[in-house]
């Protein structure tokens, strides 16, 4: 299904200003949903993901309103049209 | 003929801050913050070839640690859609932080120190980057361990009259050295004490905090350890304890001035962290470590529990500055006889970078 990703406003900064991207197409995984959102906006992949692809320790996705971690990580299968992705709230 | 001036990156724990000051102004001009909110704990200077390159690390604690340049002098930074400075994959590792940036010999190599401990390198200005892999394949590495900063290589000095000579430190790992520009590493901590460690005298394993060469005396370098002052006299090689007159041999800042003098702040034991007796004193050896005076003009020399971090003293000439995890700033333009207060209010200061062009 097409999926949504909503973002955090802190990268909008790698988004060229978008919080709200639509990508359109059929998606198995949450990895290809942002497969697809690097297609889009390379920026956004190294810093939300470590270079072993791993999801950043202080970052949270959403599958609706799951958190991936919780689920299979980005292997979780995408069952709604919504992907979340936050800066925890983790600071000092 | 322009006036000479003199400049000051300041690192702190939520941006960088860009000090200038022409020679004969009294006061300090100051920019930024630089990557509001990110903690800097590395910047550099390269005004080698007739560059005016700017680089600095800021660290999101939320989005990593990348590398970034500036032209304009600091007005603006680019931020590259992949960053400069990765892990490769087959190490299995991801970036922390970039401890520091340092110049080769040469006017066209830079280095990186990391953390977890490695080594990048740059041929090119710092167009592309690599890991330096002598070192993140010595067989010593699975074995060093990080220090409460962090394991990271955070000293990087090279010889630039020398291409082959490199110098790093690591926490907790020590000093390692190559004389062949990085392709093989020897480790020369010899008579470095590891308090903690039950063989006190290990062949590697030390938390080094600093290391600086003599800017004349090539083979002469001084380290700033975790407990201990050390002056080598062989490059870097065996090391000697320096600590006659101190109140303390923890600290972790250090720098060496054009004249060789050798600056330190002493903080009271690694178990307090905070500068000895409530006096916030600088200490100066000229005479290559055998002795040591404590400077306090125009330093506070009561209730003054100042932190001085590893990257937080720094030198231009014979010009000497240091910065406090209260987010004070200090400077002093006589050889550390007086001090004045540049900033008193910046947030935590991570690293002063000083330059005079």
């Amino acid at each position: 299904m097409s999926v949504t990703v909503h973002l955090s406003g802190h990268l909008k900064a790698f988004s060229s200003g978008e919080l709200e991207i639509a990508l359109p197409g059929k998606y198995e995984t949450v990895a290809d949903v942002l497969d697809s959102l690097w297609r889009r906006h390379l920026a956004l992949r190294d810093r939300v993901l470590t270079e072993q692809g791993e999801i950043r320790q202080h970052v949270n996705i959403y599958l609706g309103s799951k958190d991936v971690r919780r689920l299979n990580g980005l292997d979780t299968p995408v069952s709604t049209d919504e992907i979340h992705i936050f800066n925890a709230v983790s600071g000092g | 003929m322009a006036k000479k001036e003199n400049i000051l990156m300041v690192g702190t724990a939520k941006g960088l801050f860009i000090l200038r000051r022409k020679a004969d102004a009294k006061d300090w001009a100051m920019e930024g913050p630089h990557f509001a909110g990110r903690a800097v704990y590395s910047a550099f200077f390269d005004n080698r070839a007739g560059r005016r390159d700017m680089w600095a690390a800021a660290t999101s604690w939320h989005f990593g640690a990348e590398l970034s340049k500036s032209t304009d002098m600091g007005k603006t930074w680019d931020a590259p859609e992949e960053m400069r400075i990765k892990m490769p994959t087959a190490t299995k590792k991801s970036l922390e932080n970039i401890w520091q940036i340092a110049p080769g010999a040469d006017d066209d190599t830079l280095y990186v120190g990391v953390q977890p401990a490695a080594l990048f390198e740059s041929k090119n200005a710092g167009e592309t980057w690599s890991l330096n892999r002598g070192l993140w394949n010595h067989p010593h590495r699975k074995q060093w361990t990080p220090g409460f900063g962090g394991l990271c290589l955070h000293t990087i000095v090279t010889d630039n009259k020398d291409p082959h000579d490199i110098k790093i430190a690591i926490s907790t790992g020590g000093v390692y050295q190559s004389s062949d520009g990085g392709n093989k590493w020897q480790v020369t901590n010899t008579g470095v004490k590891a308090y903690f460690l039950p063989n006190q005298y290990p062949k590697f394993g030390q938390c080094v905090h600093k290391i600086a060469r003599h800017p004349r005396k090539k083979n002469i370098f001084f380290l700033q350890n975790h407990h201990g002052v050390y002056r080598s006299r062989d490059g870097a090689t065996t090391w000697e304890e320096i600590e006659n007159g101190l109140p303390s041999n923890f600290g972790f800042g250090l720098t060496v001035t054009d004249n060789g003098s050798v600056f330190i702040v002493p903080l009271d034991s690694d178990g307090k962290r905070f500068t000895c007796e409530g006096k916030l004193r600088v200490y100066r050896s000229s005479d290559d470590g055998n002795s040591w005076k404590p400077l306090t003009k125009g330093l506070p020399q009561r209730d003054a529990y100042e932190v001085i971090l590893r990257d937080a003293v720094a030198s231009a000439g014979n010009e000497v500055y240091f910065g406090t995890k209260n987010g004070k700033l200090f400077g002093s333009q006589d050889n550390g006889d007086s001090w004045k207060t540049i900033q008193a209010s910046l947030p935590e200061i991570c690293c002063v970078k000083a330059y005079r062009i």
